[in-house]
């Protein structure tokens, strides 16, 4: 067996578990919520202008009145809190690190002294400006991936793919996309069985140059099936009628709720863009 | 003549131009027929279907599909292949290979979606198929989620729904229970009766009498052997043991040990 304290074993099986949770998981969209009970469609268009409205805003109260409706969405699509507080926020901190951490200081930010930090001799000066632009920057942002992380949740990742048709996206784009969703969890079995098949193979201990070794020799053995699969999907397609052009079924039905929902949505999409304005008045 | 589907003459065929996959194939399938290819692994029955289906075609030698000649050409025409692909339907031999759709309901509606048919029609198709077929409470799952049973039924579905003339299938009983094989070959019966050309390969000797009234051998050198009616060719020990196709089984009965050839067809010879 690969040792169980193995990087690059235990990289690949976090990996496939955090995709298989997070992406093929569609258990928060089976709920019956608020969220869940619209339709794609209207719901992929009005997420679209929470997130323009989340890029546009900047007031950071009215923007921390639209991060507040988010998790009242979230709360009414009986989604766990803690779990959606817990993956919007993990994108947060890659992004403060770049961007936010060093808006924060006066040599990219100048303005009115906020805080002087002494580091080693060195002081460093946050200001005014950069602390509150700091804060702006990340208050949009985790708005922004929280409506966009709630859509995705809310949504069986397949009706999302054909609601991207109403963004006219094209559907040679989306019928790939679908594709490429399908085929992810299949490769991800074959990885899974191979490193089965290794433990209960290569014996207790193996040294890691070797292991090393063996994952070159899966990725190009993963490489060579991909291909292959690929040809004959292809050939499956031609086989079933496929002629370059896909066609696909619409098979939406929208409701009254779907064009109450959209209503509201329009109605608060003005009256935060006239709140906004009047705030830079 | 004019109940002549397939005639193939003489035809030769190779992966990348150096591994032959068939050699010197000569075969004439008519209209309604239930046809068996039988042979071992690797003895190019895939390949034989594939070229049925007009997606290979052959290196040497002639293939005429419904009286037209078939090569890559042809299916340039989009009248020609459309109407083609409406009469031929391949059950692929690994499901996942035509499983490509997020959702059952897209994997089944995919064929005759491209092939123009109207949406009221194919919905009324898709009932009949999940009554027949009993995948009702399949049809919004995606398919990675399937058994190899249920993703077998759904490929099935796939191709039925087009209604072709003729249906071909790649070992379509491999690696399935009992109960889902018996179901899959009652449904080709039923399909052969009411007018379908079914051509299936298989290694599955047991279910040779039942899919055919002709069948055809092949061997590890990618020619046909024999061919015949059932009967016949599976009777014919020596030729099955040839072609990899039975084997030499040894047991044990309280204290003798049995030797002889092992076909799965005895245990159900006396039913």
């Amino acid at each position: 067996m690969l040792k169980n304290n193995n990087f690059i074993e235990r990289s690949i099986m976090g990996a496939l578990s955090f995709l298989k949770e997070s992406v093929f998981a569609d258990e928060y969209a089976l709920r019956k919520g608020l969220l869940q009970s619209l339709d794609p469609r209207i719901k992929a268009a009005t997420f679209l202008l929470f997130i323009i409205q989340a890029i546009l805003i900047k007031d950071i109260l009215i923007l921390l009145c639209l991060y507040a409706l988010c998790l009242s969405l979230a709360c009414l699509s009986k989604i766990n809190l803690g779990f959606f507080l817990k993956r919007t926020w993990i994108f947060i901190p890659l992004f403060s690190l770049f961007i936010a951490i060093p808006a924060l200081f006066s040599v990219f930010t100048p303005g009115e002294t906020l805080a002087v930090i002494d580091l080693l001799g060195f002081k460093l000066i946050i200001t005014r400006q950069g602390f509150f632009g700091a804060l702006l920057f990340v208050t949009r942002v985790i708005t922004s991936v929280s409506f966009a992380v709630l859509l995705s949740i809310t949504t069986k990742h397949f009706e999302l793919l054909k609601a991207l048709r109403i963004f006219k996206v094209p559907q040679i784009f989306v019928m790939i996309l679908g594709m490429c969703y399908r085929y992810i969890y299949l490769f991800m079995e074959i990885i899974e069985n191979t490193y089965t098949a290794i433990k209960s193979r290569v014996g207790l201990e193996v040294h890691y140059k070797r292991g090393q070794r063996i994952v070159a020799l899966n990725i190009a053995f993963l490489w060579y099936r991909s291909y292959r699969l690929n040809e004959e999907v292809y050939n499956a397609m031609l086989s079933r009628g496929y002629d370059g052009e896909p066609v696909i079924l619409h098979d939406f039905k929208t409701s009254a709720k779907d064009w109450l929902w959209l209503f509201f949505v329009i109605i608060l999409f003005m009256g935060l863009t006239y709140l906004g304005a009047k705030a830079r008045v | 003549m004019a109940n002549t589907i397939f005639e193939l003459k003489d035809v030769h065929f190779s992966y990348l131009g150096k591994y032959p996959a068939l050699r010197g194939i000569d075969i004439k399938i008519e209209k309604g027929q239930k046809i068996a290819v039988i042979g071992a692994n690797g003895s190019g029955k895939s390949t034989l279907l594939h070229m049925l289906d007009g997606l290979i075609f052959p290196e040497r030698g002639s293939i005429t599909a419904f009286g037209s000649a078939l090569n890559e050409d042809i299916f340039n025409d989009k009248v020609f292949s459309k109407d083609f692909r409406k009469k031929v339907g391949l059950v692929f031999q690994n499901p996942d290979v035509q499983l490509f759709c997020p959702t059952v309901k897209d994997d089944i509606i995919f064929g005759p979606l491209q092939l123009g048919i109207e949406e009221q029609e194919i919905e009324k198709r898709l009932e009949r198929l999940l009554a027949i077929l009993n995948i009702k409470d399949l049809v919004n799952r995606p398919p990675h989620q399937l058994s190899i049973g249920e993703k077998r039924k759904v490929a099935i579905a796939s191709t039925l729904i087009i209604e072709p003339e003729v249906l071909i299938l790649d070992e379509p009983t491999a690696g399935l229970d009992p109960l889902t094989t018996r179901h899959i070959i009652d449904l080709l019966i039923e399909e052969n009766i009411s007018g379908r050309t079914i051509i299936t390969s298989t290694h599955d000797l047991h279910i040779v009498e039942e899919i055919s009234d002709t069948v055809y051998v092949f061997s590890h050198n990618k020619q046909i052997v024999k061919s015949g009616e059932p009967d016949s060719i599976l009777k014919d020990a020596a030729l099955l043991q040839a072609n990899n196709l039975v084997h030499i089984h040894s047991h044990r009965h309280k204290d003798k040990i049995h030797i002889h050839s092992h076909i799965h067809l005895d245990h159900h010879a006396e039913g």
